[in-house]
């Protein structure tokens, strides 16, 4: 089969691997539909997460019609639509029983790494590093999926894939961002990154009460994307805009009641911090740059909300504690617990109170994936989000 | 020198595998030259008896205990045990030193190629959390043997640690997580290397249950 294999740092190739087998009981195979390539594969290309290798496949967005089962699978059969949630999770341990699905005691055959890394290990995911479990990801035309009895979620509608593929990570990010930004009837609600899961947080935090939602970014794509669901835009990127001043400005002089930081570890920033970051990262000083972290604790009402979709991987520099202590803030942040919200947002979909596939800019195939990867890290050609059909033969 | 020369058992040893005594934290015992010992511990969501069950049921231990790929019953509390690392062969005879169906079993190896002791204590975790299960296992060998086994395989107490979060995912799931034999591309020669240092060469055991 073809698959998009990250073959070192800014270097991946569309290439041909052997085709994926059941490894286990409760594995399931996959014929991909759609996939997509997400903003956190970026720091997988630009080389922010330890532990990938040449050969390893990328992709954690994805869905198709299952092929095979294994012997333990009873839930699904051959010829099932399903979406595949982006976290493995075996659904038994103390953790998937407590709905922590992205805390999965049992599905990292690498947790030993991530133990020596962060303490404990969370659950294994699909195409994210050998430290996350190391399972080939789903810019492919199969895939492998463990424990496929408790994770993909059966689409028995008649729903067309761009609508529901967002199921698999970025919708329940977004939303899991709102449900953590802990938003109370009209309250305002300010997003950084108005890349896909920012927008998912928006038109959540919507869903969820919020009175006003301020979204801030600086490429007007996305920023009018924003506006279109009805919230306030802030484009960081003129030269008379202070992000601070204009959430004191939009608030009455508090601040917003959550802020959520839906951008992570590569935030850009065109003060002084951003260089200060720069060269404290190639000087390996420091792993990630935390910019928007710093201003959301900076600009967060007091007992405010902080809530952080964004992924974050290492170290981290000059985070001004003090406000958050000073402040009482709490902040919310993890892998999203994808089992939890798939049905229900599913539901919603059904339902028509949303339509997913408004971010999709960009329809391309796996030949095309390798050179799309740097129009997405570049930001060029008003990309917002790029799905891909594997089965379309169209070349580089 | 009398370390070296002294048989590895753990049942003489007052403290066992028990973390606490009379309401103080014990820490695990230190390595000495010529002995080593892990301690580690899971939280498991099944009834401590089926885990005693598990885990007694020596002839399917190489289901789930990497690198042993044969246990056999010599008599009601003696086995031989056979261990494949790589193109090496290890065998050695083990006799049950203590057996309390649903709370512990102890045990020592009495002769052959490898020279280690253990004990598993099975206690119910605070209410509706599931069984508490703390390994204890000490190694005869060398610190520089050891250090030549982390470099070169998996370090024997890496292993200690492996053996129970295998047994922890097949008792809670009914299998044993694993990559190994999924695609990829080339590796290339760092890849190898590197894929060797994760600890992914050594073969993950098989779980009870084959895959269909």
């Amino acid at each position: 089969m073809k698959a998009v294999c990250w073959m070192g740092k800014s270097k991946l190739e569309t290439l041909n691997v052997p085709d994926p087998q059941i490894l286990n009981p409760h594995d399931a195979i996959i014929k991909i539909t759609r996939t997509a390539i997400c903003g956190s594969d970026l720091h997988l290309f630009d080389g922010f997460i330890p532990t990938m290798e040449a050969g390893d496949i990328l992709g954690h967005e994805f869905m198709g019609v299952v092929e095979e089962v294994g012997s333990g699978v009873t839930n699904l059969k051959q010829g099932d639509r399903v979406v595949v949630p982006f976290t493995i999770a075996c659904g038994n341990c103390q953790f998937c029983k407590k709905k922590i699905w992205a805390a999965c005691d049992n599905t990292n055959p690498n947790a030993h790494l991530m133990e020596a890394a962060y303490g404990y290990s969370g659950s294994g995911l699909f195409g994210y590093s050998h430290m996350m479990g190391g399972y080939a990801g789903g810019q492919a035309q199969y895939a492998r999926v463990p424990f496929a009895n408790v994770g993909p979620l059966k689409i028995d509608s008649d729903l067309p894939d761009e609508k529901v593929l967002f199921l698999s990570d970025i919708f329940p990010t977004g939303y899991m961002a709102a449900e953590n930004a802990q938003i109370q009837e009209g309250d305002t609600v300010a997003v950084w990154g108005c890349g896909p899961v920012g927008q998912f947080a928006i038109a959540s935090a919507f869903m969820l009460g919020a009175g006003q939602v301020i979204a801030i970014d600086r490429l007007p794509e996305r920023l009018e994307l924003a506006r279109s669901m009805g919230a306030v835009s802030v484009d960081f990127s003129h030269e008379d805009t202070s992000v601070l001043t204009a959430l004191k400005d939009l608030t009455g002089g508090i601040g917003p009641d959550s802020c959520i930081d839906a951008v992570g570890l590569e935030s850009h920033s065109s003060d002084l911090q951003g260089v200060y970051d720069k060269v404290k990262n190639a000087l390996l000083l420091e792993t990630d740059r935390p910019s928007v972290l710093r201003q959301a604790i900076q600009a967060v009402r007091k007992g405010g909300t902080l809530s952080i979709p964004g992924v974050y991987g290492g170290m981290l520099d000059k985070v001004p504690f003090g406000a958050a202590f000073g402040k009482g803030i709490t902040m919310k942040m993890g892998q999203t617990n994808m089992h939890t919200y798939m049905k229900p947002l599913l539901e919603r979909i059904e339902k028509g109170q949303i339509d997913p596939s408004y971010i999709i800019s960009h329809r391309i195939s796996l030949d095309e994936a390798p050179a799309m990867y740097e129009v997405w890290r570049d930001k060029k050609e008003n990309v917002t989000k790029i799905v891909i059909d594997p089965w379309l033969d169209k070349a580089a | 020198m009398s370390l070296l020369t002294k048989k590895p058992d753990l049942e003489k040893r007052t403290r066992g595998a028990t973390v606490t005594l009379d309401g103080r934290y014990l820490p695990p015992p230190e390595d000495k030259d010529g002995k080593v010992w892990v301690r580690t511990s899971a939280i498991i969501q099944a009834d401590a008896h089926d885990l005693y069950t598990l885990w007694r049921d020596l002839e399917a231990v190489p289901h789930w205990q990497e690198q042993i790929t044969r246990v056999i019953k010599t008599g009601d509390r003696t086995s031989h045990w056979v261990m494949q690392k790589d193109d090496k062969t290890i065998e050695w005879d083990a006799e049950i030193l203590a057996d309390e169906p649903g709370k512990r079993i102890a045990w020592r190896s009495t002769g052959g190629d490898l020279e280690q002791a253990g004990e598993v204590v099975f206690e119910p975790a605070s209410t509706g959390r599931g069984t508490m299960v703390t390994l204890l296992q000490e190694f005869k060998q060398s610190k520089i043997g050891l250090a030549w086994e982390s470099l070169t395989d998996r370090n024997p107490k890496q292993g200690v640690i492996e053996n129970l979060r295998h047994f922890k995912a097949l008792a809670e799931t009914g299998e044993i997580p694993r990559t190994q034999g999924q695609p990829h591309g080339p590796r290339g020669t760092i890849g190898d290397v590197k894929s060797s240092a994760y600890g992914e060469t050594v073969p993950v055991p098989a779980g009870t249950r084959r895959a269909s």
